[in-house]
């Protein structure tokens, strides 16, 4: 037995460029209890609802994330539109789901890379976010942000994009899919990699329900479930099959990822060739009154908003339960017991965004 | 003897300046691997410079010592293995001087560096045996330790010692601290551990830290050349493959924990380190 | 001296944002935008750093921490506050948990705007805080000859 040391990790650390603290105590190199501690990145953003019009409040909600922020938008707006009896336009619905599946493909890449130099492969790294950058350049040719779109608005989205840029983003994505095919052969096969992720970060398929995982995680763990498949926005008309594994380990979490950024790449395809024509914004009249639930699929998994108004302009009440806030249970049953080396690693495959957990 | 000491004396000097140069070449090779432009090549001399100008915090007075030890044991050994001279000595000052950053990285209060630091210990306990047994192995091919009656032998020793050299190449990877072994600390900052062993160090010691790093890889490199020292540009050639070699291995792996490292060294080590030499051993010795 | 410039080694702190600009400061070290072309590495260790690139407002639990990140780096040492809410606290300014922006608690040098700020703007920065750096160690030697 050795002796127990705590080792800090976080809050500026270079694996998480996010701010979390865990204390780990340690024995030599193995992990004996995580101890988080929060707040380093707390807004309180959900209360700006008293001070800004719900109109304005989208771009608020826009901002409880910078990766995922589209679809943070985008349930807000869904949430709000239901409270006040709005049905969007068709093209606005799929213009939001094609804007959906964008936000996945970049995030998931994004994330590959974080745990390739969690691992020490700087290269894949590179590679991974070099592919994102096209996906990136797609979502900026069609709303003109590159990580905060600003383009979802109560009533549907704020521009619409025509059809030849539609067809134009459809070819740049089948060539990053192309290129993301030979990326992914690298994440399934090498042997370095495999070493470093079978096998580890255990989460049982029954402790991965009772914890209250959600998304990759959940899946990674062989539970079929996705949001999606409530049919928000257009996804009643498009057919998804929710991707699991059942390895229930860093590797299966890592799979999961992998096969959702090429589901994601094939919807987009399919929504650039079936986005129907017509108007994209339905002006909104009145004042939202009333409560609601809208439940969305993040890349990282379910998240929860509820609205509640009051009939006046500024909304009375808005939450978000973020899956990043329920993937944390879990993540510290994951740390207890692991290796030291791996920390950064199993920290990683929940996929973390603090700034979504903590608001 | 003169030509001996002018060798010794030409690596002190010359060493770091070369060392400084492969790095440069090496990043900038790293960063082609990886579809990058990459930084001038004598980006690490600015490094060092800036380095030397910045204020060195945190470090206490034992810090500076032990890392002044680090890079004088360094220079010892560098400097016997060019004179010519006993290539034992050349590893008992190479590991003392590994021994002094541990120590200077334990002198810290953090617990970034004293894993680093242990884990240094572990690797060099995977390192070691095979440096000694390529020293064994010079012995049994050429009759002597030392370097200098090594490299004048006609045959080159990477006839005998086909395995030892492979052994060597895989070790070397720890000591140029890079994927899959880089683990005590790396050139890439994203580590759970922070930087490791190098983490409390900064401007001056740190700068201190590089330069020693540059004197061993010249120094490890030229007991590559060794085994084809009768054959200069065929040697050099070598080096240089093997170096690439390296770069490319770093591009293409993952950084294992330490427990794979101490397996797979050791397993090499006595594969094909220990049956090379059982091999060569009974072979010269039935012909003499 | 002219080598500061050519070797800005920077760490990143997320004070309190949304991630979008801290994800645009790693997309300038990726393939695209290649940081490393001009020497930058990222050392996420504050005691290796001269430049510190803070995202996102001060808020009551990050104030000590971005303290002593600042403390920790060696002289001479640039802040860059890169988006808009690292300026003033931009969109979050009127949540009950600011402090404002990063210039509340630390100096800082070069403020870089842009909700999410871009990676070139970034680089814009970054390349300004070279600049004050260089001045910066000017000055300290001034004061060492003096002293
Ligand atoms: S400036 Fe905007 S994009 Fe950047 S961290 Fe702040 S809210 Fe996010």
């Amino acid at each position: 037995m050795g002796e127990r040391t705590v080792i800090p990790f976080g809050p500026q650390h270079p694996v998480l460029p996010e701010p979390i603290h865990i204390d780990l105590v340690v024995e030599d190199e193995h992990v004996v209890e995580a101890i988080p501690s929060f707040g380093f990145i707390h807004r309180g953003l959900e209360k700006l609802v008293e001070k800004k019009d719900f109109h304005e409040f989208t771009y608020v909600a826009e901002r409880v994330c910078g990766i995922c922020s589209y679809i943070h938008g985008m349930g807000y707006c869904q949430a709000v539109e239901t409270v006040m009896n709005i049905q969007i336009p068709p093209r606005a619905k799929w213009l939001r789901t094609f804007w959906c599946e964008l936000s996945r493909a970049h995030s998931h890449l994004l994330w590959a890379g974080l745990l390739a130099d969690a691992f020490g492969f700087e290269n894949l790294f590179m590679q991974c976010w070099r592919i994102r950058e096209t996906v990136l350049d797609v979502i900026e040719e069609t709303t003109g942000g590159r990580v905060i779109f600003g383009s979802a608005k109560i009533g549907g989205v704020r521009r619409d994009v025509d059809n030849d840029t539609l067809k134009r983003c459809a070819v740049k994505i089948a060539s990053a899919a192309a290129e993301f095919e030979e990326l992914k052969k690298v994440f399934r096969d090498d042997y370095s990699v495999k070493q470093r992720l079978c096998g580890i970060g255990m989460l049982s398929r029954d402790d991965a329900w009772t914890l209250g995982a959600v998304g990759p995680t959940l899946r990674g763990s062989g539970v079929r479930t996705d949001t999606r498949l409530e049919g928000y926005a257009a996804y009643n008309e498009l057919k998804i099959e929710p991707i699991v594994e059942t390895a229930c380990d860093s590797y299966a979490r890592c799979m999961v990822r992998m096969h959702e950024v090429t589901q994601s790449f094939d919807l987009i395809q399919e929504i650039a060739a079936r986005t129907p024509e017509g108007p994209v914004f339905e002006k909104p009249s009145g004042y939202p009154n009333g409560e609601y639930f809208a439940r969305l699929e993040q890349p990282r998994g379910e998240v929860i908003y509820y609205v509640k108004g009051n009939g006046t302009k500024n909304l009375s009440r808005f939450r978000v339960r973020t899956p990043t806030f329920a993937n944390i249970p879990p993540l510290l049953h994951m740390l207890q017991g692991c290796e030291l080396a791996d920390v950064g690693l199993i920290v990683l495959t929940i996929d973390p965004c603090i700034s979504c957990a903590e608001r | 003897m003169t030509r001996n000491f002018l060798a010794g004396f030409a690596y002190l000097l010359l060493a770091p300046v070369i060392g400084a140069l492969l790095a440069g070449v090496d990043r900038r090779i790293t960063a082609r691997m990886q579809g990058r432009r990459g930084p001038p090549i004598l980006q690490p001399v600015y490094d060092l410079l800036k380095l030397m100008h910045k204020e060195s915090i945190g470090a206490r007075r034992t810090g500076h010592f032990f890392v002044l030890g680090h890079l004088v044991f360094m220079m010892a050994a560098g400097f016997e293995f060019f004179f010519g001279g006993d290539l034992l000595i050349v590893i008992f000052a190479f590991a003392l001087s590994s021994i002094f950053l541990v120590l200077g990285a334990y002198a810290a209060h953090s617990p970034f560096s004293h894993i680093g630091a242990e884990r240094e210990l572990l690797q060099m306990m995977a390192a070691e045996p095979i440096l000694l047994l390529t020293a064994m192995g010079f012995y049994i091919a050429n009759g002597s330790f030392r370097v200098e009656e090594i490299s004048a032998s006609p045959v080159p020793a990477l006839l005998w010692l086909p395995g030892i050299f492979a052994a060597l190449a895989f070790i070397l990877t720890i000591k140029l601290r890079k994927s899959p072994f880089d683990l005590a600390t790396s050139h890439h900052a994203h580590q759970e551990i922070v930087k490791g062993l190098t983490t409390e160090f900064s401007g001056l010691s740190l700068a201190i830290i590089e330069v020693t790093h540059w004197y061993e890889t010249i120094m490890l490199l030229g007991i590559f050349y060794l085994f084809l020292a009768p054959y200069p540009a065929a040697a050099v050639l070598l080096v240089a493959v093997v170096y690439l070699l390296e770069i490319l291995l770093d591009n293409t792996s993952a950084r294992m924990k330490w427990q794979w490292a101490m397996k797979s060294s050791w397993t090499t080590a006595s594969l094909l380190g220990a049956i090379n030499l059982i091999v060569v051993y009974y072979w010269l010795g039935v012909q003499p | 001296m002219s080598f500061l410039k050519r070797s800005p080694w920077i760490v990143h702190y997320d004070g309190a944002s949304c991630n979008g600009c801290d994800i645009e400061v790693l997309a300038c070290l990726t393939p695209r935008y290649d940081v490393e072309r001009f020497g930058v590495v990222n050392t996420g260790n504050p005691k290796h750093a001269d430049i510190l690139l803070i995202t996102g407002y001060i808020n009551e639990q990050s104030q000590p921490v971005v303290k002593a990140i600042y403390e920790q780096m060696p002289e001479p040492r640039v802040v860059v506050a890169v988006g808009i809410c690292a300026t003033s606290g931009g969109i979050f300014r009127e949540c009950y948990n600011t402090k404002g922006g990063v210039d509340s608690t630390i100096p800082v040098d070069v403020y870089v705007p842009g909700c999410a700020a871009r990676p070139e703007s970034i680089i814009d920065g970054v390349v300004k805080a070279i600049a004050v750096l260089e001045e910066k160690h000017l000055a300290m030697k001034k004061a060492r000859a003096a002293s």
